[in-house]
């Protein structure tokens, strides 16, 4: 299973450059960032390919960050590759609480992450492999 | 010019043997409460001049709180006829009970200070002050319906409402908040009215909230009216203790009804004529609840010399703050540890917290700041949302004001250590 980095912030200008500074000082490569928000403040979502060194070091940094447990999926970059792995969930009952995705590679990969609720991530994932889908655990490699 | 010219132009000598006697009954009658008669037990109760009163001990707020709900009552309990309530620092309400005469006196001592303002029979009174538990809606009520005036029992809010009745029954003296009427003020000047000329309001009486000089004389000049300054508190009746006439110079305090002293507010030591420090005061003529030196909390020192008027009651200062951190908004009067005792009850929510109070168009807005606990940030917005919700639902409840939660990132409010400053007014009045 794979992770992913939620980090509190107010909404208010430089709040985002703030933790791709720390990031970059760390030498942290980011994949995707997504932001929910909420009116004064919203919850910056990361993955990069280290998301342990990544959280330990924004903590330090005093910032709210927990590390939660996603689904990393990776797919065809072409037309209708999501909607497959939509309805294969939907298929195995499985509500899709948040998604986002990144492109590996132009015209071939893509990496799309599912949030799922925590008791579903085992068997999303089974359902992905039998499917023939690969899951992403980091992108550290 | 006077409602009851005997008393309140009596000689200092005169106020000085009344007060005398009345306090002598005061303390015996307070002696049959359970709080007071336990607390004097031992202790002479026979007077010896004014100044004997020192050696009582002060009464303060969590006394009053301790002895909820009934503690103080020194009458029958079927001789009492209402009731009214404040809020406490923490938890319980603050109840005052009256006797059928009490609420008598209080009337006549709120009527005897609308008249030094020029309040009469022919006047058509708007209250838009709150009804209720609050005193000050039916504190004013009774006073001006005893002069005689027509009294329109409007409360406060519901704005519109308020114009069209200014504007359909003629109302000539108003009964409000500074902040609401500051807003009444711009609403007007929004809709292209002059405030000046949409009403015949000739006098508002203001109180329930601390106001300085300044703003008394720009809601004169917006409105072209008199604006009078009233002060009281629920544990002393409610409005009309100290009353302005129509000099502005200072509230004369009706020293008939009440002994004042000024003390130092750290040592609990008297202070000389006509220094600043905390007031203090005992009721010289309730029968349902004698309360014993209680100490308001409110900062304020005595005027020198006589007022060109005529009354003899001394004068107080303009309110100049408080020796407690309480605070008011929108009227009703909070602690901040009521505010911080919700906030230590809810998971979630760390130790350090800020309470800032602003104005928009008028109205006070209350903004309380929080950072989240570490280890309760899961990263999902629907739990901070719920969170959000769920202390704004809490914090209504207790303080009876609905305030914006405000969720902040850790290390941005002050820290918990030391004296941290947890109240930032942002107001000007």
């Amino acid at each position: 299973m794979g992770k992913q980095l939620s980090i509190f912030v107010e909404n208010k200008p430089g709040k985002v450059n703030k933790i791709t500074g720390i990031l970059e000082k760390a030498k942290i490569n980011m994949k995707a960032m997504t932001i929910a928000d909420s009116g004064s403040f919203g919850i910056i979502k990361l993955i990069t390919d280290d998301n342990a060194k990544a959280f330990d070091i924004l903590r330090k940094k005093n910032f709210l960050v927990s590390l939660q447990n996603v689904v990393v999926v990776e797919m065809a970059d072409k037309v209708g590759a999501f909607h497959k792995v939509a309805r294969i969930l939907e298929d195995g009952g499985i509500n899709i609480e948040d998604a986002y995705g990144f492109i590996m590679e132009e015209g071939k990969k893509a990496a799309l992450i599912l949030k799922v609720m925590d008791s579903d991530i085992n068997r999303a994932e089974g359902i992905l492999k039998e499917n023939g889908y690969k899951s992403i655990e980091n992108f550290n490699v | 010019m006077f409602w009851e010219e005997k008393i309140e132009t009596a000689s200092r000598e005169k106020l000085k043997s009344l007060q005398e006697e009345r306090l002598a009954e005061t303390i015996e009658r307070a002696a049959k409460s359970p709080y007071y008669g336990k607390l004097f037990a031992g202790q002479r109760l026979k007077m010896r001049g004014l100044e004997d009163i020192r050696r009582f001990p002060l009464t303060s707020k969590d006394d009053l709180r301790a002895s909820y709900p009934s503690g103080m009552v020194a009458s029958p309990f079927g001789d009492i006829v209402r009731m009214h309530a404040s809020s406490g620092t923490t938890g319980k309400s603050t109840l005052v009970f009256h006797t059928i005469g009490d609420i008598e006196k209080w009337t006549g001592l709120v009527a005897r200070g609308l008249y030094a303002v020029g309040v009469r029979k022919s006047d058509v009174f708007q209250n838009m002050m709150s009804y209720g538990l609050f005193t000050g809606g039916l504190g004013l009520h009774y006073g001006a319906e005893k002069i005689g005036a027509l009294v329109i029992p409007i409360g406060a809010g519901n704005t519109q409402k308020q114009i069209d009745f200014l504007t359909d029954l003629k109302t000539t003296v108003i009964h409000i908040t500074p902040s609401y009427l500051l807003h009444m003020g711009c609403l007007l000047e929004e809709k292209g009215l002059s405030p000046s000329e949409s009403f015949d309001i000739k006098i508002a009486v203001m109180g329930a909230e601390p106001h300085s000089e300044a703003t008394r004389r720009k809601l004169e000049e917006i409105f072209k009216i008199k604006v009078y300054n009233c002060y009281g508190l629920s544990e002393m009746n409610g409005p009309g203790v100290a009353f302005e006439c129509e000099r502005q110079s200072g509230l004369h305090l009706w020293e008939d009804h009440y002994l004042a002293e000024i003390i130092d507010p750290v040592t609990g030591e008297a202070l000389p004529d006509g220094e600043e420090g905390e007031l203090v005061l005992t009721t010289l003529q309730r029968e349902g609840m004698p309360v014993v030196r209680y100490r308001t909390r409110d900062i304020t020192k005595f005027f020198k010399g006589k007022c060109a008027c005529g009354r003899t009651h001394r004068r107080i200062a303009r309110i100049k703050g408080r020796s407690d951190d309480m605070f008011i908004v929108k009227g009703v009067n909070i602690f901040p540890s009521q505010i911080e005792t919700v906030l230590m009850e809810t998971p979630g929510v760390d130790k350090n917290y800020l309470i800032e109070l602003d104005r928009k168009e008028g109205l006070d807005i209350l903004s309380v700041k929080i950072e989240i606990e570490r280890n309760y940030f899961t990263g999902d917005l629907k739990q901070l949302r719920n969170l959000q919700e769920d202390l704004r639902e809490k914090l209504r409840h207790v303080i009876l004001v609905t305030p914006f939660v405000e969720l902040v990132e850790p290390g941005s409010l002050p820290a918990s250590t030391g004296k941290a400053k947890r109240v930032v007014d942002k107001r000007r009045l």
